[in-house]
């Protein structure tokens, strides 16, 4: 439970990073902050970051934590390609997400960044498969192709039965599922996923992390982002994020759990 | 993006807002039909009003006298117009060149025509010569021969009694002066070659009676200084391929030493005009109020323009969530102003492929109205179809901007 000082490295595998262990720059993150820094203009000015610098090596499952309002959405959102920084660099898979154009991060969103949201975001009209296929559409993949990667990945996720479910037939974590399977179709370098399990029941939920964990031993880069602490353990180190600064680094501490959460 | 995926993903939210998007399609249709519609419906009025001119009076160059600032075609009417041709003028025309036949035409005063007991007001009947009849406009009988008490009627006139008139039925004819005139109707004729316009709208009742001994009007010819017949209006007949050589040796004679030059009163000058330059001008008169008919229709295409750019302004509201998945997965801002834009043409070119049907039906169902007979006005419908996309591009531009500029962030925020 006590967490362990700012950047101490404590699990060998997966490394970390973070502004004050300049030794990660060396190792090549995937995703690497440097001074970052973001301010909204909501009737006065709002630091959502305020000189942000952390890495996450290729591989590593983290959670980012914090309070509401604490810039960890806003964090997720820069990571993504979403939004660009005011100050700092954001570097994805060595690429300035603040200096290529925007048809390149609308690219880069698509093929190296998966994101899977709390409200899920499903194209209403679209079916599962169709949903999961989206991301390749805007990638240029051949119709067929596209569809035959989309049903792959469905039943990767165990949605096998549902191809042609429209998110309005699914339950909620089913639709969690297709979020999750459309993040994967384009075989990104790292998933985000913002409260995943906020808008479904605690077995879902606890499904749903079971999935990531899955995708995370599969070697994917994972960045969760949550406010709540039962989920953050699931990932392998947590970034506690308050006004709008990395308050500390910790690492989790698995040992006692007997795996990586419920089945 | 693949334009063929762009088609169908905006084909499908088309379809999801059946309502919406029928409406939109339905004010496209009515403003490209209306456009269709006036334009074919002139086009076949126009293509009427030529045939029937064209036939008989295709080599004719028509000679009147018309007052110096009168632009109007064919100058002023016949019973207005004080006479100035004489028979030395008709007979020295018909010795040019080319020349096939000069048909004079007169006025002769009625008070009324009796046939068997029926007597109908009828005020004047046309002095002309046998040239003016043709073969092919001959319904039934032949021409008058000149020096003789015969007449020739129209259908019109054929029909005005209780009783119709036919060959060999005796006329009596009351003049202005009160005198009367037997005649044999030798002939009915659906037209006449000579006369201005004379193939065309004559529906009014017609009787043609011979030169001589019918009409009496008569001046001093300045060439001969005896009394000659003289005529308010003269057509010159020429050989098919000889129209323009006519026209204008015809001008050069009477605008020379002709009796019409001498004759003529002060403010008044001879017109030569081929039946080319009254259709021409009669065409001019018809394509401008088809213009202006069918400009007011483009109104209505204007309207259905606004209409499919707040459908799509609607649409990019609506969808904003939609838009900022679309976003989040790789979108880029082409992309989503592709696939706007796309639904806007798809709307567009909807309504103008439902348009041309629906406006060419209406104009059939016009001219059948009007019967005249149908001409499709084919550069009318490349039009529409052309405007439909058009219309569709740019007034789905602002939209589809809008939408291209949409916050991915603010975007997935939305509910």
């Amino acid at each position: 439970m006590c967490p362990p000082p700012n950047g101490r490295a404590t699990n060998g595998a997966s490394g970390t990073g973070s502004r004050s262990d300049p030794a990660d720059a060396d190792a090549d993150p995937l995703v690497a902050l440097d001074g970052v820094t973001k301010t909204y203009d909501l009737g006065g000015t709002v630091t959502a970051l305020d000189d942000v610098s952390v890495s996450l090596p290729a591989g590593s499952y983290t959670a980012v934590m914090g309070p509401s309002g604490s810039g960890k959405s806003t964090l997720l959102n820069l990571v993504g390609g979403l939004d660009t920084a005011d100050r700092g660099t954001v570097r994805v898979g060595g690429e300035d997400l603040g200096r290529i154009s925007e048809r390149r991060r609308a690219a880069t969103r698509g093929t190296e960044i998966g994101f899977v949201f709390q409200t899920f975001n499903l194209m209403p009209r679209l079916t599962a498969v169709e949903n999961v296929a989206l991301p390749l559409v805007f990638d240029g993949w051949p119709r067929a192709d596209r569809l035959d990667r989309a049903r792959t990945v469905l039943d990767d996720v165990g949605l096998s039965e549902r191809y042609d479910h429209t998110p309005a037939e699914l339950s909620g974590g089913q639709r969690q599922r297709v979020a999750i399977a459309r993040a994967l179709a384009p075989e990104p370098s790292l998933l985000l996923a913002d409260e995943p399990t906020g808008n479904v029941d605690t077995d879902t939920g606890a499904s749903i992390m079971g999935l990531l964990a899955d995708i995370h031993d599969r070697g994917n880069t994972i960045m969760l982002v949550s406010h709540a602490r039962r989920i953050a353990d699931h990932a392998e180190r947590i970034v506690h994020v308050r006004d709008g600064r990395i308050e500390r680094i910790e690492a989790v501490d698995r040992s006692g759990e007997g795996g990586d959460g419920p089945a | 993006m693949d334009p063929r995926e762009a088609l169908r993903i905006a084909a499908r939210s088309i379809r999801a807002h059946r309502l919406r998007s029928g409406l939109t399609v339905v004010g496209m249709v009515i403003g490209i039909a209306s456009v269709i519609a006036f334009a074919t419906f002139g086009a076949s009025v126009q293509a009427a009003v030529i045939g029937d001119i064209g036939d008989t009076n295709a080599n004719n160059v028509f000679v009147t006298p018309a007052s110096v600032d009168d632009e109007s075609p064919g100058g002023e009417e016949l019973a207005a117009t004080r006479p100035v041709f004489t028979d030395i003028d008709v007979d020295r025309l018909r010795e040019l060149p080319g020349v096939e036949a000069v048909i004079p035409q007169g006025l002769v005063g009625l008070s009324s025509v009796t046939y068997g007991n029926q007597t109908v007001a009828q005020q004047r009947a046309t002095a002309t010569v046998s040239e003016t009849f043709t073969d092919a406009d001959t319904i039934d009988g032949r021409g008058f021969e000149t020096g003789t008490r015969e007449a020739v009627l129209n259908e019109a006139a054929a029909r005005s009694f209780e009783r119709n008139v036919t060959v060999g039925s005796t006329l009596q004819l009351t003049l202005a002066s009160g005198e009367t005139r037997n005649v044999t109707v030798v002939g009915i004729v659906s037209g006449t070659r000579g006369g201005f316009l004379s193939g065309f709208g004559d529906d009014a009742p017609r009787i043609f009676l011979p030169v001589d001994p019918f009409y009496t009007t008569v001046v001093e010819s300045p060439s001969v200084g005896a009394d000659v017949r003289v005529y308010p209006q003269l057509t010159v007949v020429a050989a098919p391929d000889a129209v323009p050589s006519v026209e204008a040796e015809a001008e050069a004679y009477l605008t020379g030493e002709s009796d019409a030059a001498q004759l003529l009163a002060e403010g008044v000058e001879i017109r030569v005009q081929t039946s080319e330059d009254i259709v021409g001008a009669i065409q001019d008169v018809i394509s401008q109020i088809t213009r202006f008919v069918t400009g007011i229709a483009v109104i209505s295409l204007v309207v259905a323009a606004i209409g499919i750019a707040n459908i799509t302004l609607v649409s990019v509201t609506e969808r904003t969530k939609e838009i900022g998945i679309m976003k989040a997965v790789g979108a880029t801002n082409r992309d989503t102003m592709q696939l706007f834009l796309t639904e806007s043409v798809l709307l567009g070119t909807a309504g103008a492929v439902l348009g041309v049907p629906v406006g060419l039906a209406v104009a059939w169902g016009a001219t059948r109205f009007a019967e005249v007979g149908f001409t499709p006005a084919v550069e009318w419908m490349a039009f529409a179809v052309v405007v439909g996309v058009g219309v569709g591009i740019v007034a789905g531009l602002y939209p589809a901007w809008r939408a291209s500029k949409v916050d991915p962030i603010d975007a997935l925020r939305y509910e």
